[in-house]
């Protein structure tokens, strides 16, 4: 009978990598989550522009984006910086690249966001004299937001989950410092337990607060 | 595949590789199929007892699905692959590991997806069965689930190509699959743009099709009742 040992938890060596994988978790996910929002606000607002290039533009980065992995993307970045000279710390380079995926399932869920506010509220604000900027800043955004909250909170979960395949390029975020843990003590069934159930942890967290944040939020169009 | 390298000259991409990448596609295809089969009869499984009326049963499925959707898929391999044969003793090779892996995660999304599409049918249509005579199971069969199944498909090939990106996790354990073999290519080429290149075409060439389908259906489908 297989006996479950987590005596390495007690090891200060360990909870000091453990804490490196946290914090450096936590960066990813807190920089992706703020510019893969931007990049993705920024594509759904050129698939609905009016100018041709800028429509295509959009529909190719989201279709390129989901139809390739998150791990041979991390991977090209990673490859290929260097190749043209920019040396870069991993950890940045998983930035760069978990933004840009995730900019694809938000830009999907901001269009559909958008698309929720319908004609007459372009025209009420102009029959109130709103500027183009006022329309978007007091009308558009926060009716859409509104609609795109639940849908952008699961992206933002996913999010959370994808950042453990950063490992793969050399960063010590959570998955990472796991796996050099378990190369030293070889506990790899408690270890990845423990991991999965921590993640699982996060996320019901996460959807527990957004669940109570969207009673709040709410609106009935 | 195995070139040497000297004096900081990097070997050119080689017909060879053609084969490489082709034997490579067959790896995640093979895995990919594979497990989506295995995963689809499981999750429809899981979902119609998930569609159960009485609240223990129901809720007995989710004691899988929540922990696999919840959780990297990354973790859940490394599970599968290193933690599974320290406690059980037995050697697991690596398609195995994948297999199972995928499958089960590929599972717990379809079972949600099934139960999705059952419960979004309206109660009528169930009452409508009984009015023509219909049992439970015929009502079910003839009436509920030819219905639930036109919302299903479209949202099926979503994930399923979704679990095909997936698939390049198993590079992770040392399995040779399209990512795998880029990976060992560009290192060897030194031409990261060209190599990933072939990658992401190769991935999209599979997925773009897919992914079209899907949306076809969705608007085919979409309409109110």
């Amino acid at each position: 009978m297989y006996r479950l040992s987590f005596r390495f938890l007690e090891n200060p060596q360990y909870q000091e990598l453990l804490k490196e994988g946290v914090i450096n978790t936590l960066i990813i996910t807190f920089f992706c989550l703020i510019f893969g929002f931007l990049i993705g606000l920024i594509v759904a607002m050129m698939r609905r522009s009016k100018m041709k290039v800028l429509r295509g533009f959009g529909a190719f980065w989201v279709d390129f984006l989901r139809n390739t992995p998150f791990l041979v993307q991390l991977f090209f970045f990673y490859h290929s910086l260097p190749r043209l000279g920019i040396e870069l710390d991993p950890v940045i380079v998983s930035i760069i690249a978990l933004s840009i995926n995730t900019s694809a399932g938000n830009c999907e869920v901001i269009r559909a966001g958008l698309m929720a506010v319908k004609k007459s509220y372009y025209e009420c604000a102009a029959a109130l004299g709103l500027s183009t900027f006022q329309t978007v800043r007091h009308v558009v955004l926060p009716i859409s937001l509104r609609v795109a909250f639940k849908p952008l909170v699961s992206n933002f979960v996913n999010l959370i989950l994808t950042t453990s395949t950063c490992f793969s390029i050399t960063v010590v975020e959570l998955m990472g410092a796991s796996k050099i843990i378990n190369g030293r003590v070889d506990r790899p069934f408690e270890i990845y337990l423990l991991l999965l159930v921590a993640y699982c942890c996060i996320t019901f967290l996460i959807s527990m607060i957004s669940k109570a944040v969207d009673r709040k939020i709410a609106i009935t169009l | 595949m195995q070139e040497v390298h000297v004096m900081g000259q990097y070997s050119q991409l080689a017909v060879g590789d053609i084969y490489t990448f082709l034997e490579a596609c067959g790896v995640t295809l093979l895995v990919t199929l594979v497990s989506l089969v295995l995963g689809t009869l499981l999750g429809t499984a899981l979902g119609l007892v998930r569609c159960s009326k009485n609240k223990i049963i129901s809720s007995l499925p989710l004691i899988i699905m929540e922990p696999l959707r919840n959780s990297p898929l990354v973790v859940q391999l490394f599970l599968v692959y290193y933690g599974l044969p320290m406690v059980f003793g037995i050697l697991l090779d690596a398609y195995p590991a994948a297999i199972l892996t995928l499958s089960l995660n590929t599972a717990a999304f379809f079972a949600v997806l099934v139960h999705n599409s059952i419960t979004a049918i309206p109660v009528s249509q169930w009452e409508a069965g009984y009015a023509l005579g219909h049992g439970k199971a015929s009502t079910f069969v003839n009436v509920i689930f030819r219905q639930a199944l036109r919302l299903l498909i479209p949202q099926a090939i979503t994930l399923y190509i979704n679990q095909l990106q997936c698939s390049s996790m198993i590079s992770l354990i040392s399995l040779r699959d399209i990512c795998r073999i880029g990976q060992l290519v560009s290192v060897r080429t030194m031409q990261p743009f060209l190599v990933w290149g072939i990658v992401f075409a190769l991935y999209y060439v599979i997925s773009f099709p897919l992914a079209r389908l899907a949306s076809y259906l969705e608007k085919r489908v979409n309409f109110s009742y």
